[in-house]
């Protein structure tokens, strides 16, 4: 079978860094070719040079058999190759057709854009893949999942045999992934070829035929998939053996820390009720969008919830109530600290230095008119104990590794001296060797006499990570388990055998 | 169906037009019942002809802010165009000068926004500086004589129908046609969108940013031309205000100013509820003084009532 892509030497610098050196990477028609590597390996720069949003410094690129370069990614688009990046390229306030032609749209014979003709051939593409996906609904208005394919029916818009996908489940839910890797199992069924580049292993095992295994802006290996198992494929891409990816879990829990009930998401709704004690990590597991993230919100005012009570333990036995219907800082006040899924937008000043991030944790207890609290000695040590990647603490953190920008985070709130801990899916775009840290962290945290509420999409870093798990269900709790005895299976099924009337492929699109 | 969905779809990008078209016809209701003379001919083609500058201007001022922007300048080129209307020139040369000179202004404000990244007030403050000397230059005090024609062209009247609403409507076809119907108008919503994503997707946004601006300033200078022949006579500082009054006709008609949200039908109603705020109050003998209140007011008013959505993934 002859080389769709082939891509020989490739170099690529930045400025004075290099970021890539003498990478090879070929693609068959045909296969899913699996692309590995910790974050900042260079796998996305690569296939953004394949994509045409970077021109290689030195070294060949070559499509069919020709040498290429592209000088945007519109030009690559047009080669064949399309790329579904991690940050979509979408444009918000058009609609689904408009975006799936933008830049090439069909013209009338005065030059003006066949509207027409763009809802008509959007329509006729979708049918295959989406066919629950509106052409005319305006794209900000829908789910990530299908924004996700819009990104994909893009692609199909230019009859690319290239695909390119940057993590694209990073924000999916099991439905809408199941889904996705029928699409991609398809387009492999027409001969065209798929780069699938993710952090979850199993996904990888699962769907595809060659794995390229990059470190550091250099090439590793290629091989089978099959040639590789789970362990050799981390130790190839760590260069190490991990030991104990998750912490070992609480040997025993105290008094509860924090009490939650009555929690009503909506009018009429059902009582949302429970409680973390000291040493405990709980997790929140279910289907994506169940109302998790509202249940994690309310808790600490940063949504507000019909009703609420939360009680957290304050000193001795005694509970006292928090008022967190008056917002996140009275949340703050009483000890509990809040780490956000969207951390670069919700979380952390991205061009404020690493100091200033963290010490705000200091800040935010303190009056409005008192002297701004200073110690870098305090902040490094806190840097230090938690192992972020950069010295300095004066680094913009937008620089940083995902997994760093999440330590930092974490650094915020242990510096402000917070013992409860609400964290949304702790580990989003965290590379493999950074996700051990992090879970390592959060226990440390939780053993010193804490407790922590974690939500995440990926149950099996539940499972691993937490003492106990709430199943979540149309707003509800409807299930609560250990998690040393739960499973992937476990959780779906009491999140769906709560409604059973409830097809779950009824979320797909 | 596509009909229905298609005008249901509409309101998204045109962002809160059900808000404005509300609050003009309860403002038009309004002075029809209090006020006996608003209905009048010659309050109606007097308010015709005052609204029409300004809805022109705004027009133009509409791609700019779809872009992000902004365009303050628009006021100077107004008062520039009065001024050389005047000038002891060949007429023809007259109006060639009044375009070359509003496209030079287009471009430098466009260029300076897209290419050398300079923030858009700043931009444009710094042109409407320029215009506005250059007009006094011209003509230091209000004079002089346009072309007769001009004249003829915004007081005449066809039958009972004023041409103020020729103007009126020959610049608003204009403007959706540029919107709707040119690849332009998609490349516009596109950049003000994300102009990041738009790039990435082969849209060519600084050309669009800076057509954006050359075509507020020609609208400009059309709105220039129309005071001109209204007045019969050039006046440096006569378009002044506009550079403000067409970002409140905007904004009045639910054009986002974050960019990407807004539309023709909203600017030219947005116009006119300002238009007819200010005949209604001048008709009542409110004094000017109130009037600012007022219209600052009646803007906060519709810009808070609408629903914040940012837009952006």
């Amino acid at each position: 079978m002859s080389m769709l892509v082939e891509m020989v030497g490739i170099n690529k610098s930045f400025g004075a860094t290099r970021v890539l050196s003498d990478v090879r990477f070929s693609l068959e028609r045909g296969s899913v070719h699996a692309l590995m590597g910790e974050n900042g390996a260079g796998k996305s720069t690569l296939m953004r040079i394949l994509a045409g949003v970077y021109q290689p410094t030195t070294g060949s690129v070559r499509l069919r058999g020709e040498d290429v370069s592209f000088k945007s990614p519109k030009e690559a688009r047009l080669a064949g190759v399309s790329t579904v990046f991690q940050e979509f390229t979408l444009i918000p306030n058009l609609t689904v057709a408009e975006n799936m032609f933008l830049g090439h749209e069909p013209r009338r014979k005065d030059g003006s854009i066949d509207s027409a003709e763009v809802v008509r051939r959007s329509r006729e593409l979708l049918a295959d893949v989406f066919p629950q996906l509106d052409a005319t609904a305006i794209v900000d208005t829908l789910t990530v999942a299908q924004q996700q394919a819009v990104e994909i029916a893009k692609g199909l818009t230019s009859n690319a045999d290239i695909f390119i996908f940057d993590e694209p489940t990073a924000a999916l839910n099991s439905t809408d992934v199941a889904h996705l890797f029928k699409v991609i199992r398809d387009l492999k069924a027409q001969g065209k070829a798929v780069v699938y580049i993710s952090h979850r292993m199993n996904e990888v095992f699962e769907l595809c035929d060659v794995i390229t295994v990059m470190k550091d802006g250099g090439w590793v290996k290629t091989a089978k998939a099959e040639d590789f198992n789970l362990h050799s494929l981390v130790a190839t891409m760590v260069g190490r053996e991990l030991q104990n990816f998750f912490p070992p879990r609480s040997q025993e829990t105290g008094e509860p820390m924090l009490e939650v009930s009555g929690l009503k998401l909506h009018d009429g709704g059902a009582s949302v009720a429970f409680s973390v004690r000291k040493g405990e990590i709980i997790g929140l597991a279910g289907l994506e969008g169940q109302g998790q993230r509202e249940i994690m919100r309310s808790v600490v005012g940063v949504e507000t919830a019909r009703a609420v009570t939360v009680r957290r333990r304050a000193g001795g036995s005694a509970m006292s109530a928090v008022n967190v219907t008056s917002g996140f800082p009275n949340a703050i006040a009483a000890g509990i600290g809040f780490i956000p899924e969207d951390r670069k937008q919700e979380g952390l000043f991205l061009r404020l230095p690493i100091y200033d991030n963290i010490a705000l944790g200091k800040q935010l207890n303190r009056n409005m008119a008192s002297v701004a609290w200073r110690s870098v000695s305090k902040v490094r040590e806190i840097i230090k104990s938690l192992r972020v990647a950069a010295a300095d603490p004066g680094a913009p953190v937008g620089k940083l590794s995902g997994g760093n920008q999440q330590k930092v985070l974490l650094g915020r709130w242990l510096l402000s001296g917070v013992d409860i801990l609400v964290i949304e899916e702790p580990t989003r775009g965290v590379d493999v060797g950074a996700k051990a840290e992090i879970y390592r962290l959060l226990r440390d945290f939780s053993d010193r006499g804490g407790a922590v509420i974690v939500s995440s999409r990926e149950h099996a870093e539940l499972i691993g990570l937490c003492d106990n798990i709430l199943v979540v269900h149309d707003r509800k709790i409807v299930g609560q388990m250990p998690a040393a005895d739960a499973t992937e299976e476990s959780i779906l099924g009491t999140a769906l055998g709560s409604s059973s009337a409830e097809d779950p492929r009824a979320v797909v699109h | 169906m596509n009909i229905v969905t298609n005008f249901l779809k509409v309101p998204y990008r045109a962002g809160a037009i059900v808000l404005s078209i509300g609050t003009l016809l309860v403002i038009l209701i309004a002075a029809v019942i209090t006020l006996p003379g608003f209905l009048a001919p010659e309050n109606l083609s007097n308010l015709l002809a005052q609204s029409t500058v300004l809805v022109i201007s705004a027009l133009g001022q509409t791609f700019v802010i779809l872009t992000g922007g902004l365009d303050v300048s628009v006021g100077s080129i107004i008062s520039v165009t009065t001024t050389i209307m005047t000038l002891d020139l060949p007429e023809v040369v007259r109006v060639f000068l009044c375009i070359a000179v509003a496209v030079a202004f287009g471009l430098a404000n466009g260029y300076g926004v897209a290419r050398l990244n300079v923030h858009p007030i700043i931009m444009t403050l710094a042109t409407m500086g320029i215009g506005q000397g250059l007009a006094l230059i011209i003509l230091p005090i209000p004079g002089g004589r346009v072309p007769d024609w001009l004249s003829a062209s915004v007081a005449g009247s066809v039958g009972p129908v004023p041409n103020s609403l020729f103007w009126l409507i020959a610049a608003s076809l204009a403007a959706a046609w540029l919107l709707y119907r040119r690849p332009f108008g998609l490349y516009l919503f596109a950049s003000g969108g994300n102009d990041f994503n738009a790039r990435m997707n082969g849209v060519p946004v600084e050309r669009t940013v800076i057509k954006a601006y050359v075509l507020s300033a020609l609208f400009a200078c059309a709105a220039g031309m129309f005071l001109a022949g209204r007045l019969a006579s050039g006046d440096p500082k006569g378009g002044a205000t506009f550079g403000i009054e067409s970002v409140t006709a905007a904004a009045l008609g639910g054009v986002h100013l974050a960019g990407g949200i807004g539309s023709i039908l909203g600017t030219v109603v947005g116009a006119a509820i300002l238009g007819i705020v200010n005949n209604v109050m001048n008709l009542a003998n409110v004094s000017a003084f109130l009037q600012s209140v007022v219209k600052g007011l009646l803007l906060l008013a519709l810009v808070v009532s609408q629903r914040r959505k940012t837009i952006g993934l």
